[in-house]
């Protein structure tokens, strides 16, 4: 669920990067905007410019033709009033009649802060009286009392800046409020999903903002674990199969076995014979090793057979199946050499013990089948780094590189879905190689410094 | 033969197959054994042990009225006597099952009658060894039940430890023991880091069962891999 915190932080990281992203953009375009206006004190130039610009003449007021010209253009109208009568003495031509002519000190405070019936008027100070400026009505907006208080301007950054703290903070309540609700919906669902490959039922509350994803995620477990179970079905049936088969033949081949194994130590009957009776023990021996191979190898590929690793002493545990070959009494054709360094008493492993030991003992049987005329096995157990080796050495016939290649990366036709024609080889690497799998461990097959067949088992040691 | 009072047993045979029990029967009779009675059913088995009074037990674990575990729990509620499972089962829940339950050994069928032998004398040879006092070494020999050697006339005490790597040797006479497999005798469960110990032990029983202890012939050292006790009459 490490999923959910960055969700929440990258939520929050963008609401914070887009407040403060539309607090800078709305700031410009603020100025922008305010810079453009600046031509707008326009009208309180040009009333100056009127003022500036009308000249008595023989009693008579004249304005210029340029400025004239230019309040035409922005259809503008305007009056003077004189200091001393209150009464408008020049006006343009354009002059509304509704615009009164004489005016009180009181309507002159007006204007100039406002409005003659809707025009918005500008003054501009002559040298005799005033000049008013009437511009079209709705042309113009006036702020009628541009007074604040003092210290407002003087505190305006502060203000203005706790006023956006404040609200940056309420959007992020807001926000986190409004996600929160939505997290815990989600929440749910994000676990049923990342339980989904665990192979776990899953089963997510089907309300909420959420409500149809989890009814799909629901649903898609029952359909994984019923395919599972199916599947578990079928390999169990196929185990079990396997196990009923080799357990009804090995009654039929213990009296095969027991009987050979009586008249081929007969001492009464001809030496001809009891070769013979040999020749059966031996195959029956080999026909025991393959069912029990067969039952363990599918046991192994269909995780049916328990792995209980503890602790061990893993040269104990290979010592015990070297001694256990050379207490079976074997033919004196494979005698077994232990190679170990006397100096390297412990090599502590976590591992089965019976496992552990079915494995050696088939590398040591392989040995022995694969040479029958004879060879020497050596065996040793060796630490390297922090692995412990296991090594399964012999002087017999060896392999051809090819075989070794294949032996290393080819699967075993059992375990292998497509048919193949090659010849099959027995169970015993492919249990090895589970085995070491089931370990945590590695196989590595190869040739021999004594000019055979090599096999090297490599287990982290446990420290 | 030093272990003839042990083929004079009696022996319960227990298995369904009729066959199976008539090569066992032979293979039990070539080695000497003479006291056998067989029984196919666990009906059968617990009359015949009523009135025979076994002294060990050779049990199949399918039984057409009931399982070799249930039978073995009702033979040895009367009489404590070594029980040996041969079985066609040979899944690792059954054999903790059998030893759980008090079975001396476990073996799955097929099986070579060397191997059935070796497993019969070693549990007869465990079980009863309190009635053969002395063990025949070439140089001497052992009273376990007095935990002395006798050589040359002259009585020599073991220690436990010394008493209990014997022992061990003994019970596998006439095959390698690991050194782990002594420790594990002589030291419990645990048995790391204890070789040097075994080995000033192995020294000090030699000179007590050995006449030239520097050149062993009853207690042979297998390089790297453990000792070997050679018991006269095996």
């Amino acid at each position: 669920m490490k999923s959910i915190p960055r969700l929440i932080r990258r939520f929050i990281s963008i609401m914070l990067l887009s407040s403060v992203l539309l607090i800078i953009l709305n700031f410009a375009l603020l100025v922008i905007y305010t810079i453009s206006q600046i031509p707008n004190s326009y009208p309180w130039m040009t009333a100056e410019e009127v003022a500036d610009n009308l000249s008595q003449n023989n009693n008579q007021y004249v304005l210029s033709e340029d400025t004239a010209l230019k309040l035409e253009n922005s259809n503008a109208w305007a009056v003077f009033i004189d200091n001393e009568t209150k009464q408008v003495v020049w006006k343009t031509e354009n002059l509304p009649e509704t615009v009164p002519v004489s005016y009180s000190v009181s309507d002159i405070a007006s204007l100039t802060r406002g409005y003659i019936d809707g025009y918005p008027t500008f003054t501009g100070e002559a040298e005799n009286g005033l000049v008013v400026l009437g511009y079209p009505r709705d042309s113009f907006w006036k702020h009628m009392w541009p007074s604040w208080d003092y210290n407002l301007i003087a505190n305006l950054l502060k203000t203005v800046l706790s006023v956006l703290a404040i609200n940056i903070a309420l959007i992020f309540i807001i926000y986190v409020i409004a996600n929160s609700k939505l997290l815990k919906s989600v929440k749910p669902i994000v676990s049923g999903i990342q339980s989904l490959p665990t192979k776990e039922a899953v089963s997510i509350k089907e309300k909420g903002l959420l409500s149809e994803l989890a009814v799909s995620i629901n649903k898609t477990s029952e359909i994984l674990q019923s395919q599972n179970r199916q599947l578990r079905k079928k390999e169990t049936a196929r185990a079990n199969w396997i196990a009923g088969v080799s357990h009804d033949i090995r009654t039929p081949l213990s009296m095969v076995m027991g009987y050979a194994g009586q008249l081929e130590n007969d001492r009464r009957l001809p030496e001809d014979v009891c070769k013979k009776a040999a020749v059966i023990v031996k195959q029956s021996e080999r026909m025991r090793n393959l069912i029990n191979d067969l039952n363990l190898a599918s046991k192994l590929e269909y995780n049916m057979q328990p792995v209980s690793p503890t602790k061990q002493n893993l040269i104990a545990v290979i010592r015990q199946v070297v001694v256990d070959f050379i207490n079976m009494d074997i033919d004196d054709r494979h005698p077994i050499e232990w190679k170990t360094d006397e100096a390297l008493t412990v090599c502590p492993a976590s591992i089965d013990k019976d496992l552990m030991k079915r494995a050696v003992s088939n590398l040591v049987q392989n040995c022995i089948n694969h040479n029958e005329r004879g060879c020497h096995i050596f065996i040793g157990v060796m630490v390297e780094e922090s692995n412990c080796i296991i090594v399964v050495d012999d002087d017999g016939i060896g392999v051809t590189e090819e075989q070794v290649e294949k032996l290393n990366h080819s699967p075993h036709y059992m375990v292998c879905d497509e048919n193949t024609l090659e010849q099959r080889h027995g169970l015993g690497l492919l249990i090895v190689k589970q085995i070491m799998a089931a370990h945590g461990g590695t196989v590595n097959i190869g040739h021999s410094s004594y000019g055979g067949f090599s096999v090297k088992l490599i287990l982290p040691i446990q420290e | 033969m030093r272990f003839d009072y042990l083929k004079q047993k009696r022996i319960l045979l227990v298995d369904d197959e009729q066959e199976l029990l008539d090569m066992v029967v032979s293979i039990l009779n070539e080695e000497g054994f003479q006291n056998i009675k067989t029984a196919k059913t666990v009906t059968q088995a617990i009359t015949i042990s009523e009135t025979y009074c076994p002294e060990f037990a050779i049990l199949d674990v399918m039984l057409p009225d009931g399982s070799g575990f249930s039978l073995m729990e009702r033979l040895k509620s009367t009489s404590d006597y070594p029980v040996l499972f041969l079985t066609a089962r040979g899944e690792d829940d059954d054999k903790f099952r059998g030893f759980g339950l008090g079975a001396d050994d476990y073996m799955v069928k097929p099986f070579l009658p060397k191997e059935l032998l070796f497993r019969v004398n070693a549990i007869l040879r465990r079980s009863y060894k309190d009635e053969n006092p002395l063990v025949k070494l070439p140089d001497s020999e052992i009273d376990f039940d007095r935990a002395e050697v006798i050589k040359n006339g002259k009585h020599i005490s073991l220690t436990a430890k010394e008493h209990a790597i014997l022992a061990a040797l003994y019970r596998n006479a006439g095959r390698i023991v690991t050194i782990d497999a002594l420790c594990e005798a002589a030291w419990g469960d645990n048995p790391f880091g204890y070789e040097n110990s075994l080995m000033a032990h192995i020294r000090r029983i030699r000179e007590k069962i050995e006449v030239n202890p520097s050149q062993p012939v009853s207690l042979i050292t297998i390089k790297g891999l453990g000792y070997k006790l050679i018991v006269e009459g095996r």
